[in-house]
């Protein structure tokens, strides 16, 4: 996996310097995503992608012809025919979460994921990225996971940091303090 | 010397005789010429007893008195080894004596430094043993201390979060959220 890791920042941050070239690294990064899912949510697409044993060629035409259909521009289109040409189409979740960090350090921005215990409301997600552009000095984009074993409130990493609101981390501590004596 | 007596009792019988055959009787001595024939043979009577009979026995008496002589100083040279050995023996078992002591205070002090060495040594060991088991047990106890403590934590927590995912409503959670939102600027 870190290899995987070097790998798609090598790939990642060649299209970003293309897309930014063109002005347009927001747009490239939705439209990979698009075309990613499409790649994920058909077995059949991913293994003709995947599979070393079908021609380079092949592939490559194959991703082509997809992220046209998707109605991706021509960059995306050629990026992805190269990524599949040189069989690293496996590699292009890693692909896409190392260009979303690129654009995101170009715009000034981070992402926050954060896992609760129950839903958010609109209200709590716009109060909660609005205290963390304020103590982070950077815009947020707060990425939701709704996780059913966590007891009561919430964790959330951004970048390296991580804030734990949740009960489960008070009572890890409360247990920490009890063991301590 | 029984046949030397034999001679001279042969010669004082037979000059007598031979006088009173030439006198044809009378006394045992008579003072006539034959006195000095008896003189004379009294003379070489008294020659032939000094010379066959008194110095040969005065020889063999000076012979007796040199042997019994040499005898005694024989004596007297041995009863001299012999008190000397004595006295060599008598110093060899003083000084034998006076080892053994020697040898008996040295064993005695040894066995005594031996008997104190071993002593401290057993001390020692017994003092090593005490603060080993000593520590062995504060160190079980800090042991079981943290096992209870550790223990007392899970199953406070355990329980803590059973009640609290029972009892937890939806108005708690927004609640637990909200505070811990509040808390995210103290980041900064």
């Amino acid at each position: 996996m870190r290899s995987h890791e070097g790998t798609a920042r090598r790939y990642a941050k060649a299209l970003f310097e293309l897309a930014r070239d063109a002005g347009e690294p927001e747009a490239v990064g939705r439209e990979l995503e698009q075309v990613a899912a499409v790649y994920a949510g058909d077995a059949r697409t991913h293994e003709v992608l995947t599979r070393p044993w079908i021609k380079p060629e092949d592939r490559r035409a194959v991703a082509a012809a997809i992220a046209q259909k998707v109605g991706a521009r021509k960059l995306v289109q050629d990026f992805l025919g190269l990524v599949a040409d040189r069989g690293r189409a496996d590699h292009l979740p890693e692909i896409i979460g190392a260009y979303r960090l690129l654009v995101d350090a170009e715009l000034g921005r981070a992402r926050a994921q954060v896992r609760t215990a129950v839903a958010f409301t609109d209200g709590e997600k716009q109060q909660l990225a609005t205290r963390l552009e304020r103590a982070l000095g950077k815009r947020i984009i707060l990425e939701e996971q709704v996780d059913a074993t966590l007891l009561g409130g919430f964790v959330a990493q951004v970048g390296s940091l991580i804030l734990d609101g949740s009960l489960d981390g008070q009572l890890a501590r409360m247990r920490q303090r009890l063991a301590r004596g | 010397m029984t046949r030397i007596l034999a001679i001279a009792a042969l010669l004082l019988g037979a000059v007598p005789s031979a006088a009173l055959a030439n006198e044809g009787g009378g006394g045992l001595i008579s003072l006539d010429k034959s006195i000095v024939i008896q003189m004379i043979n009294f003379g070489l009577l008294l020659f032939i007893l000094i010379k066959l009979l008194y110095k040969p026995l005065l020889a063999k008496m000076e012979e007796r008195t040199q042997a019994i002589r040499k005898s005694l100083e024989e004596a007297q040279a041995a009863r001299a080894e012999a008190e000397r050995e004595r006295a060599e023996h008598a110093a060899k078992l003083q000084a034998s004596y006076a080892e053994a002591q020697a040898i008996r205070a040295a064993a005695l002090k040894e066995a005594g430094e031996e008997q104190r060495r071993l002593l401290e040594a057993a001390r020692a060991e017994a003092t090593r043993l005490v603060e080993s088991a000593r520590g062995e047990l504060a160190q079980d106890v800090r042991r079981a201390r943290q096992d209870l403590r550790q223990e007392v934590a899970d199953l406070a927590t355990t329980v803590a979060e059973r009640l609290i995912r029972k009892s937890l409503r939806d108005e708690d959670h927004r609640r637990i959220i909200e505070d811990a939102i509040g808390r995210v600027d103290r980041v900064s």
